[in-house]
């Protein structure tokens, strides 16, 4: 009992430091609740048998730095799209082409003339 | 019986009028923020925008109708997004002419574009990928497909006012060289929080014929404002674990 409360705690504290690396942090919060109550959980079990194992407080601490990382990363990252400007020259670049292809279209929707649409240069 | 008959013109005039596009102005911009929900911690992944702008040929004045979707900078060193769909269409029925889709997924490029001839109801396709890989087909169409872009827009022109709790209303789509049949669902009434404001809602299912898109039917959701504009103010979508969600950020240009 007192050894898988362990080894729940070792693996949920490192799945919570691993998530709060990662763009994911805030849902590092899951896993770092469950490491904190299996941990308390086998250290609660060990203190009754006596023995203390250290590799415990190592998830502890494990915990607390994912958590910290989380709170970090919540609180002063900003949330924001960066390097945009390929796609609006992408956009623009776009938006010239489909006009020269409308161009040759006859727009009208009930009167289309299809040799004028056989027309359409499609290879750029 | 004259007078009949002028009852039924203008009933028939009133709903070919219904139809016609009362919601969408040019130059109007919505930005959304796109989230995954588990069990109610969020993580912001991209942002994603809804533009329109009159665009001018030698023929015609168009409606372009553009999306695109931008991770956020946290993620741009994992798995950057810049994806771009646009469509150009009659600015009254929205009707698409053009149509290209242009996405940038990590290391994943495609590059789609359709030529509606609605005449021949055909649409001519050219598929592109990397190391110049390309493609075009000719597709026939069923009268009054869309593709996904227009279909976006054509949902905010139902008159949901006169609708009743339940009615459906089915759309054809065209994606990926496929037709598929859409299908929404009026829900009713509902108000919610939103980043504009508290807002009356008009709430919709949407769902598909095809099981496997976001898996399962009536399970995506969609919220649309309840005035004029009828702009969509939050999503809902469903996926294997969690959920998606597309909330409004901020809306300019608007119609009403």
């Amino acid at each position: 009992m007192k050894k898988l409360f362990t080894i729940l705690a070792i693996i949920a504290s490192i799945l919570a430091i691993i998530l709060s690396v990662l763009p994911v942090s805030n849902l590092a919060i899951i896993p770092s609740i469950f490491a904190l109550i299996c941990g308390l959980v086998a250290f609660y079990l060990s203190k009754k048998s006596g023995e203390v194992k250290k590799i415990i407080q190592f998830t502890f601490l494990l915990t607390i730095i994912a958590l910290a990382i989380t709170t970090y990363k919540s609180l002063f990252n900003t949330v924001e799209v960066a390097n945009t400007t390929v796609l609006e020259k992408k956009e623009a670049k776009s938006e010239e082409e489909a006009i020269e292809e409308l161009n040759e279209l006859d727009i009208d929707d009930i009167d289309i003339d299809d040799s004028d649409i056989e027309d359409i240069d499609i290879d750029e | 019986m004259m007078s009949n008959r002028f009852i039924i013109a203008l009933l028939l005039l009133a709903l070919n009028l219904s139809a016609q596009n009362d919601a969408i102005a040019a130059g109007e911009k919505l930005t959304y923020s796109a989230a995954y929900n588990m069990s109610g911690i969020l993580t912001d992944i991209a942002e994603v925008t809804m533009e329109t702008s009159s665009v001018k040929t030698s023929k015609a004045a168009l409606l372009r109708l553009k999306c695109t979707a931008a991770t956020y900078s946290k993620w741009d060193n994992f798995f950057k997004i810049r994806d771009l769909y646009e469509s150009y269409v009659n600015p009254k029925t929205l009707t698409p002419y053009l149509y290209k889709r242009d996405i940038n997924e990590g290391n994943y490029y495609k590059y789609m574009k359709y030529t509606f001839k609605h005449k021949t109801k055909t649409v001519k396709s050219q598929l592109k990928k990397k190391n110049n890989f390309e493609e075009n087909k000719n597709i026939v169409i069923n009268s009054g497909t869309k593709d996904i872009v227009s279909t976006l827009y054509k949902i905010r022109l139902f008159d949901y006012k006169n609708m009743s709790v339940g009615a459906r209303k089915s759309l054809t789509i065209i994606f990926d060289r496929k037709e598929f049949k859409g299908q929404i669902t009026y829900l009713g009434k509902e108000t919610i929080n939103t980043a504009i404001g508290k807002k009356e809602c008009y709430k919709l299912a949407i769902g598909s014929n095809q099981t496997d898109v976001l898996k399962g039917k009536n399970s995506n959701f969609l919220w649309l404002t309840a005035d004029g504009n009828k702009i969509p103010v939050y999503g809902k979508f469903k996926i294997p674990v969690g959920n998606g969600e597309l909330k409004i950020k901020s809306a300019t240009g608007l119609k009403h």
